[in-house]
């Protein structure tokens, strides 16, 4: 079985971004793998460490320091990795899922992978539809947010995240699309020695163009701002006060 | 709309997510950059006017990785024990093996692969020992002192045998312990050490007397029990002549071999284990426990001492970069007199660029010499031991000048930076006092005569 793992290069968690001229400042800032991402990764190599994959291939979208980010998906033990070249901004404005998912697409079919692994949504534009659309395109059965995973005859068993509780959802066969959300594992560190050997591991790079896609964003977007300062708060003298507040100001009791 | 409002979504779906209490970066930050300065097109890395600085402190691809995989580590691990384990004066065993084979794998850095190792370079072990230090100066000493002093030393002085034979446990981290040569009455003047080791021709080994002081990891227990670190290289006079110095390979468990006292009450470095060793006739092997030349081991302390100065000086930046963190962060976030943050008055200002820009100035000196050091080589003396007598100096001024911005809060142990503090005196002390760099380094500057400096 052949996985493919969706990496995406993204502002760093733990970032305070700031919008400038009309657009996210990316300058100066730091870029990590998805958080999700990486929760896929981690999944695809246990699956393979558990020897249902005969081969892990890391797939990315973006500039070309995305070979950084393949890197790390390398040291955590992915076997090779593709990287789409392309100098658009991946958050949205220049490159939006449906493009992404079509880029998705034309990889899958040319590696012949059996299951995609995808983080549930990038945590820059959260859209969380490049898994849904990529399993459309290809015709494939897809779960998404899942949080727990276990193969079971030519298919799987997938728990998935859902408001109420968790449902679990039976792929009879592969190939499919899954979609990882966050208690599916937890990421491990990629090690010194696993960041050498990473560096002998190849990287294929194939520019986003050359891929017979169209590129071009079908959504414009017209304003990104930053969210209003909040409000300072303020202290009731009683809690009658507070019950007269909640119902005549902000309406939420009746 | 976008990426802020993106991100608070996140954050709280991760905060009532079930299970895992925080998100968790991982190894996320490793490859990761920043990426360029204002004013380029921010894709483009290589038109970036930083790029020359950063290639300095991470001079490869291997350097980047190592520290944001380090980054991660240090924060999700090192970080939330630093304050416990200082508090407890104990040493977190369990932490330090995870630096080994079952985690980290750095233990033995600048190791032969063939033995066990990473075989990477001084500006690794520069980078390693910053980023322990950001959080856990005392938990780094003890790594400094296990594999630098030791792993390091072993792996450069030793023959093939001895690095088969000693250095697949140290590295992988079963085993844990350091170097011995200050004694109680003999620390910048080494050579006046008095532990001795007479020759046995008939037992074929030498027999061991002394008393060894201010051992790191000399004990590994923290309740005073009298057990030893598991390996150490020990040095003793063999001969007449004052430079006639032999270094051997002493084993937990040897006879003769025990832990005097766990120095306690200590100013700083509190979770890191200290030790008085004693050797009493304990008898050492000739053909196998003896590392480099009988007589010979001024040359091993020589060669070992330069990286050892480093590591010292890049804890020292550790220091100063998470000193320079905490002050910033919290100037930025006080309000006084009126002011809605300490940037506003010009004493603060200077407290904080002058700390910035001699930070900044110290690990420019430490990366370029890292990044010159040939660790199977010794002659870069002068600078090794400059860095050290520049950064520990530094790293002491920047964190007083933390507390002074926090005021109160920083003198108080959950603000951190009274620790830094604490901690980076001890720099000015291990590892070469600031006056023995003074003696050495004008010993070399003087040679040089009226040779101008280029």
């Amino acid at each position: 079985m052949r996985i493919l793992v969706g990496v995406k290069r993204v502002v760093d968690y733990a970032v305070k971004v700031r919008v400038q001229n009309n657009t996210v400042d990316l300058s100066n800032v730091k870029m990590s793998l998805n958080p999700f991402c990486e929760i896929a990764v981690e999944e695809a190599v246990r699956l393979k460490e558990k020897k249902a994959a005969d081969e892990v291939v890391a797939v990315s979208v973006g500039p070309k320091q995305c070979t950084e980010t393949l890197r790390t998906a390398l040291a955590m033990g992915c076997d090779r990795a593709i990287h789409i070249q392309t100098d658009r901004r991946t958050d949205y404005v220049d490159l939006q899922p449906f493009a992404v998912a079509h880029l998705f697409q034309k990889v899958v079919e040319q590696e012949e992978a059996d299951l995609v692994l995808l983080g549930k949504q990038g945590i820059d534009s959260d859209c969380g539809q490049t898994g849904p659309m990529l399993a459309g395109l290809l015709g494939w059965p897809q779960v998404t947010f899942a949080a727990k995973m276990d193969l079971e005859g030519d298919g799987m068993m997938v728990e998935r995240e859902t408001d109420a509780g968790t449902e679990t959802i039976k792929i009879p066969s592969l190939p499919a699309v899954v979609t990882c959300d966050l208690r599916l594992n937890e990421p491990r560190y990629a090690t010194l020695p696993n960041i050498m050997k990473a560096k002998k591991k190849k990287v294929d790079t194939i520019a986003a163009d050359d891929l017979g896609v169209d590129l071009e964003p079908h959504n414009p977007v017209l304003d990104i701002f930053e969210p209003p300062p909040r409000k300072e708060g303020i202290t009731v003298e009683s809690v009658d006060d507070l019950l007269d507040k909640l119902r005549n100001e902000a309406k939420v009791l009746k | 709309m976008l990426s802020a409002s993106a991100r608070v979504f996140v954050r709280r779906a991760v905060g009532t997510s079930h299970g895992h209490g925080s998100l968790r970066s991982s190894s996320s930050r490793l490859f990761s950059t920043a990426s360029s300065s204002a004013g380029f097109d921010s894709y483009d890395d290589d038109s970036v006017t930083l790029t020359s600085l950063n290639s300095m402190f991470n001079p490869t691809e291997e350097h980047k990785a190592l520290r944001s995989m380090l980054q991660t580590f240090v924060e999700r691990e090192v970080e939330p024990q630093a304050l416990e384990f200082n508090k407890k004066e104990i040493f977190n065993v369990d932490l330090f093996r995870k630096l080994g084979d079952s985690g980290m794998g750095i233990l033995g850095l600048t190791v032969d692969p063939e033995y066990g190792g990473a075989g990477m370079d001084a500006a690794a072990v520069c980078v390693v020992h910053e980023e322990l230090s950001y959080s856990d100066p005392a938990f780094c000493l003890s790594y400094l002192a296990h594999s630098l002093l030791l792993v390091n030393n072993l792996s450069t002085n030793g023959s093939h045998e001895q690095k088969q034979q000693f250095l697949p446990d140290i590295c992988s981290g079963a085993k844990i312990g350091g170097m011995c040569m200050s004694e109680p009455n003999a620390g910048t003047d080494v050579l006046g050490m008095k532990s001795n080791a007479k020759y046995d021709a008939e037992k074929k080994g030498f027999i061991l007397n002394g008393t060894k002081m201010w051992i790191t990891n000399g004990t590994l227990t923290n309740d005073n029990d009298g057990s030893t670190g598991d390996c150490f290289l020990v040095y003793a006079r063999t001969g007449e002549k004052k430079s006639d110095v032999t270094q051997f390979v002493v084993e937990k468990g040897m006879e003769g071999f025990s832990c005097g006292q766990k120095i306690n009450d200590k100013l700083g470095m509190r979770a890191s284990n200290t030790a008085e060793l004693v050797f009493d006739n304990v008898f050492i092997p000739a053909d196998t426990h003896v590392v480099g030349e009988v007589n010979g081991a001024t040359l091993c302390m020589m060669r070992n001492l330069e990286i050892e100065r480093l590591g010292l000086a890049a804890m020292a930046l550790g220091i100063a970069r998470r000193s320079l963190d905490e002050m910033k962060g919290y100037a930025g976030e006080r309000s006084a007199f009126g002011a809605s943050n300490l940037y506003q008055f010009g004493q603060v200002q200077k407290h904080i660029a002058e700390s910035y820009a001699e930070y900044m100035a110290g690990r420019c000196y430490v990366y370029g010499v890292a990044n010159s050091l040939d660790l199977s080589t010794y002659g870069n003396g002068l600078d090794a031991d400059g860095t050290k007598l520049y950064c520990a100096q530094m790293s002491k001024n920047v964190a007083d000048r933390a507390i002074q911005v926090m005021g109160g809060y920083g003198y108080v142990g959950e603000y951190v930076v009274e620790r830094l503090w604490r901690d980076a005196k001890l720099l000015e002390i291990g590892g070469g006092t600031n006056e023995s760099h003074h003696k050495n380094m004008c010993r070399d500057l003087r040679r040089m005569g009226r040779t101008p400096l280029d």
